[in-house]
């Protein structure tokens, strides 16, 4: 599934592109020479390049680079985009790999806690927090977490990744503090609604009240026998919040200047760099396939009911 | 024995219909279930209270939203100014309320268009099956396999900023959940008996599918609706605020908050992005409060 759409989704983007604004020409020539350059000169560049042959040649020609790993180069400088993604990725990697660790331990935990505690204050109130959570907007919440933490305490830097000169990953660690937070917030409240009432659902079972018959302490049953359980489906949420982590990661490198993919993306629609925004997506959607896919992995892995299923 | 609080319940539903008091409910269960939720009857009051602000912004203040007054610039909230004034000396409350009027019609009219597109064939296709359905299913995956706000960003890369080219993309990135969600309640419920029987009385397809089982299939699309509302009116925001959503010259929620990307701004004039993002928060905040009160009540498995 995933190759077939991959090359749906790349020929509907090119499509796209076809119909922004100006073309490779336009673009490597600076406007003040533009009227300089007489029509027949430009016809003949177009030319050189591949530029006047139909749609479908040109993104074929386009596809058997990109399967090459040459994806274009960027408008702006003219730099190879693979190269830009690799420089950013890492950089993105990291904070959501930070933000989902976060994100579902913190959810894991509190939903189960507040599963256990059904109907009790501490429940309700932790419900409310949740959807506080998922109400407040992620860059604003950003913002006050700068003005407080940054601006006004002075405790932790207020954007960036590293400063000039320190490159070990410890001397970034107080960076990536803020910005992993306020990404994982908005996710941890999503987790943490998920794996309450499926924890509420497994604790409903039989085997519970077989478990609990059979005379086992209450934190076993509750752990080893119902929160085993009540995972798959959490594991499903955490794989189909990717693109939620992944939108929010956009908007908070921003917020952050943080220096990932999510940033370069929002800085190449800004500068109407197509190739650039057109590469940026497709990766994207390639992320997100790998997610599904892993998911699907990860939930036959850990439910042996899937795994039987499929024999 | 012990009796359960359903035990109790049951005694004290029992009192009540021997004293004649319990006669036939009135009004609709599923609203009357609504209001008797306490978070569900906040998020009610909340979102009508900034609803009705917003449409009757002229009422409620007397500043024009883009009148620029240079002798009134950047001052801190007062009498004359509840939410002070930016950095052109436009009042802040103005734009604030003005601002709610384009936010919540992007929001609600980009869930609402999204819902209607969905459904439509969403519905049919469910209900018909076949080729059509597995193309539609096909496109609706196209749209999915995007992260939403990565869809956003290029649909705007390539058709441009406007106010309609927004709910125009919103509906485009949003059509797909509410396809996805009517096409399977309309799998489970086209093989009831009664859908049965309407065919084999020679109903015609559109009738069936829209008069007889859409109605049954409304509670989850208007969750929803709520749901998506709530992410569309918190998208405007983030795209406006990164100074790409709706144009500048068009106060919105998100536009005002794009001053706060200066960290000047942020540390000194906490009054020209706070009161704003609160307000964005708390409408939020509403909307989720009446989904959630409306899953319940659509659930006929919780008792009201």
């Amino acid at each position: 599934m995933l190759v077939p759409m991959l090359l749906v989704i790349s020929f509907l983007v090119y499509l796209g592109l076809e119909f922004t604004p100006g073309d490779a020409v336009s673009h490597m020539i600076p406007p003040e020479l533009a009227s300089q350059v007489s029509a027949e000169k430009l016809e003949l560049i177009r030319e050189s390049l591949g530029l006047n042959k139909s749609f479908i040649h040109r993104y074929w020609a386009w596809l058997s680079h990109a399967v090459q790993g040459d994806f274009g180069h960027s408008l702006a400088g003219g730099v190879a985009i693979s190269e830009i993604v690799l420089d950013r990725l890492p950089a993105t990697l990291e904070l959501s790999a930070a933000a989902l660790l976060i994100s579902t331990i913190f959810g894991c935990l509190l939903g189960t806690y507040s599963a256990l505690n059904r109907g009790t204050l501490r429940d309700s109130g932790l419900t409310v927090v949740g959807m506080l959570g998922v109400s407040i907007p992620e860059f604003f919440f950003g913002l006050v977490a700068i003005l407080l933490f940054a601006l006004k305490l002075g405790w932790l830097p207020v954007g960036g990744r590293l400063m000039p000169g320190f490159d070990s990953w410890f001397d970034h660690l107080p960076n990536i503090v803020l910005p992993a937070l306020v990404l994982s917030l908005m996710m941890t409240a999503g987790v943490m609604r998920y794996s309450r009432s499926s924890m509420l659902d497994a604790l409903n079972r039989d085997f519970i009240r077989t478990a609990r018959s059979k005379g086992l302490p209450e934190w076993r049953i509750n752990f080893l026998h119902g929160f085993r359980v009540a995972l798959t489906p959490v594991v499903v949420l955490i794989g189909f919040r990717l693109p939620t982590l992944i939108g929010g990661s956009v908007i908070i490198e921003e917020v952050f200047q943080w220096p990932g993919v999510g940033a370069e993306f929002i800085e190449a629609v800004r500068g109407q760099d197509y190739p650039l925004v057109m590469m940026i997506a497709l990766f994207s959607v390639f992320a997100m396939l790998l997610a599904s896919l892993i998911v699907d992995v990860l939930t036959a892995w850990i439910d042996p009911r899937v795994r039987m299923g499929a024999k | 024995m012990e009796r359960s609080s359903l035990d109790r319940k049951f005694d004290r539903i029992r009192d009540l219909e021997e004293s004649g008091q319990l006669g036939g409910a009135r009004g609709n269960r599923a609203l009357r279930k609504l209001l008797n939720n306490p978070l569900a009857l906040v998020g009610l009051i909340l979102f009508s209270i900034i609803l009705l602000a917003s449409i009757f912004a002229p009422w409620l203040t007397d500043h024009d939203p883009g009148k620029i007054n240079l002798r009134a610039m950047l001052q801190s909230p007062s009498a004359e100014h509840w939410f002070g004034t930016d950095k052109t000396g436009r009042d802040v409350f103005a734009r604030v309320l003005y601002g709610g009027r384009v936010s919540i019609l992007v929001g609600l009219g980009s869930a609402l268009l999204s819902a209607a597109v969905g459904v439509l064939i969403g519905c049919y296709s469910g209900y018909k099956g076949g080729w059509i359905d597995i193309v539609c299913l096909r496109i609706s995956e196209i749209f999915m396999a995007f992260p939403q706000i990565i869809l956003v960003l290029l649909l705007v890369s390539i058709v441009g900023q406007s106010l309609l080219n927004l709910i125009v993309i919103f509906v485009l990135s949003g059509w797909g959940a509410m396809f996805r969600l009517s096409r399977a309640r309309m799998l489970s419920l086209r093989e009831e008996e009664y859908v049965q029987a309407l065919r084999s009385f020679g109903v015609s397809t559109a009738r069936i599918c829209y008069k007889h089982i859409l109605p049954n299939a409304l509670g989850p699309i208007m969750v929803n609706v709520t749901l998506t509302t709530a992410m569309f009116i918190l998208a405007e925001a983030g795209l406006s605020f990164l100074g790409l959503g709706v144009p500048l010259s068009i106060p919105t929620w998100g536009n005002i908050l794009n001053v706060a990307q200066d960290l000047r701004v942020l540390q000194n004039n906490w009054w020209m992005w706070l009161p704003v993002g609160a307000v964005i928060s708390l409408f939020v905040l509403s909307v989720n409060f009446i989904g959630d009160g409306l899953r319940d009540s659509a659930d006929p498995t919780q008792q009201g």
